[in-house]
């Protein structure tokens, strides 16, 4: 018996070392979905609301404004649309294991890329509020010892915000993956007193998984996505603050 | 067995396209789904701001309607409380002078009247007077066929006079 963990599937190669990925294709995948429903939702909206879609197209953008007010500030509502399609992104990326597909959020790639873009914003929030000159004086405080540490530190934000989403999702499939190998195996020995053709049917594997998938498919994409756009609304609205 | 990459691994263009990926997304969602409803809700404000100042505007122009009204309907009043008491005045003074012609009409015929009665009584003591005097000859012819008595004259004469005054 053995168990493969692996990353994504390479689906065909580009020059210059580009790979396109199931990542890439589900993900691709995810944003048509995301790009349909807002069409779909937003088809047809009149000024006196006619149905029901346009009600749920406006509870949407309405809830999503009040998130980002609350946690980020007045001044920060146009960051309304991209914390939207973060979040949507996250979670139907994680959610898309429901499918069968390989979630890209379990590619490290992917976080990892996100992370970069909410690094970048912090940094600029940073630079922008205390200048250029500001932000490198920070790096040196208190000491000027700290200052690889504090560098690091800067770091660290996207890198463990990278590592938190896709830690969560990859270990979602992994340990579904082990249990599924294991309860395979366990119901291989349980039946192996009845003919092959029956014993290898691995009837363990009901149940249990279905429940774990609930916690991982569902609960913790969710999760991690509501994770990760909140901490990015409170990273960058904390390097706009002066403190 | 499919070529798949490593559990963990960190590639450039993976990790860039991931960045591509999201900054789509934004666009999309921003461009789908922001744009359209927050227009939407814009323009459902603007018409409730609008409909909020076309009933503010009616309810003034109802106030200054009614005003008028009751104006209009104030001055009416006074106008008919006028006519009727100019009615009234007229009425009255129309009666008065009805009254007074009345009360000098029957003056007149009352003084007609008694003058007419006085004329009567007049015509009735000439009468009178003329009947004594036929009575005296009447009497005095009697008496001057009998004897000539001065006492017995007298009496005749007032004793007549008498029974005349009564019956007249």
């Amino acid at each position: 018996m053995n168990v493969d963990i692996t990353g994504a599937k390479i689906l065909f190669r580009l020059p210059f070392g580009i790979v396109i990925t199931e990542t890439q294709v589900n993900m691709w995948i995810v944003m048509l979905v995301i790009a349909l429903l807002c069409k779909f939702l937003t088809h047809n909206m009149k000024i006196k609301p006619a149905g029901k879609r346009q009600v749920i197209a406006e509870y949407l953008v309405k809830m999503a404004s009040n998130f980002v007010k609350e946690n980020m500030g007045e001044g920060f509502m146009k960051f309304t649309p991209f914390i939207a399609a973060l979040f949507s992104l996250a979670s139907f990326s994680s959610l898309s294991s429901l499918f069968g597909m390989y979630p890209p959020t379990s590619d490290l790639n992917t976080t990892l890329g996100w992370a970069i873009i909410v690094f970048v914003m912090i940094t600029y929030y940073k630079i922008k509020t205390n200048g250029i000159l500001g932000y490198a004086k920070g790096l040196t405080e208190p000491f000027a010892v700290m200052t690889p540490f504090n560098i690091l530190g800067e770091f660290s934000t996207p890198i463990s915000m990278a590592f938190r989403m896709f830690g969560n999702t990859a270990s979602g499939a992994v340990i579904s993956a082990l249990l599924y190998a294991g309860l395979a195996w366990l119901s291989n020995l349980v039946l192996q007193w009845l003919p092959e053709a029956l014993s290898s049917i691995p009837l363990l594997q009901l149940g249990l998984p279905a429940i774990l998938s609930i916690y991982f498919d569902l609960f913790s994409s969710v999760l991690q996505a509501f994770i990760f756009c909140m901490l990015t609304m409170l990273y960058v609205s904390s390097a706009a603050s002066n403190d | 067995m499919p070529e798949t990459l490593e559990f963990l691994s960190v590639n450039f263009w993976q990790t860039l396209m991931s960045i591509g990926n999201l900054i789509i997304l934004f666009l999309i969602v921003k461009k789908l789904l922001f744009k359209p409803v927050n227009d939407i809700l814009k323009k459902r404000s603007e018409e409730v701001d609008k409909i909020y100042s076309e009933a503010e505007e009616l309810r003034v122009k109802a106030k200054t309607d009614k005003d008028i009204y009751e104006d209009k309907l104030k001055s009416a009043k006074n106008e008919t409380d006028l006519m009727i008491k100019t009615a009234t005045e007229r009425a009255e003074h129309r009666g008065e002078e009805i009254i007074s012609k009345a009360t000098l009409e029957a003056e007149n015929r009352k003084k007609k009247a008694e003058s007419e009665i006085s004329l009567a009584k007049k015509k009735a003591v000439n009468e009178m007077k003329d009947k004594i005097t036929d009575m005296v000859i009447t009497l005095s012819q009697q008496v001057v066929e009998k004897e000539i008595d001065s006492k017995i004259h007298e009496t005749l004469i007032d004793t007549a006079i008498d029974e005349l005054g009564e019956s007249v």
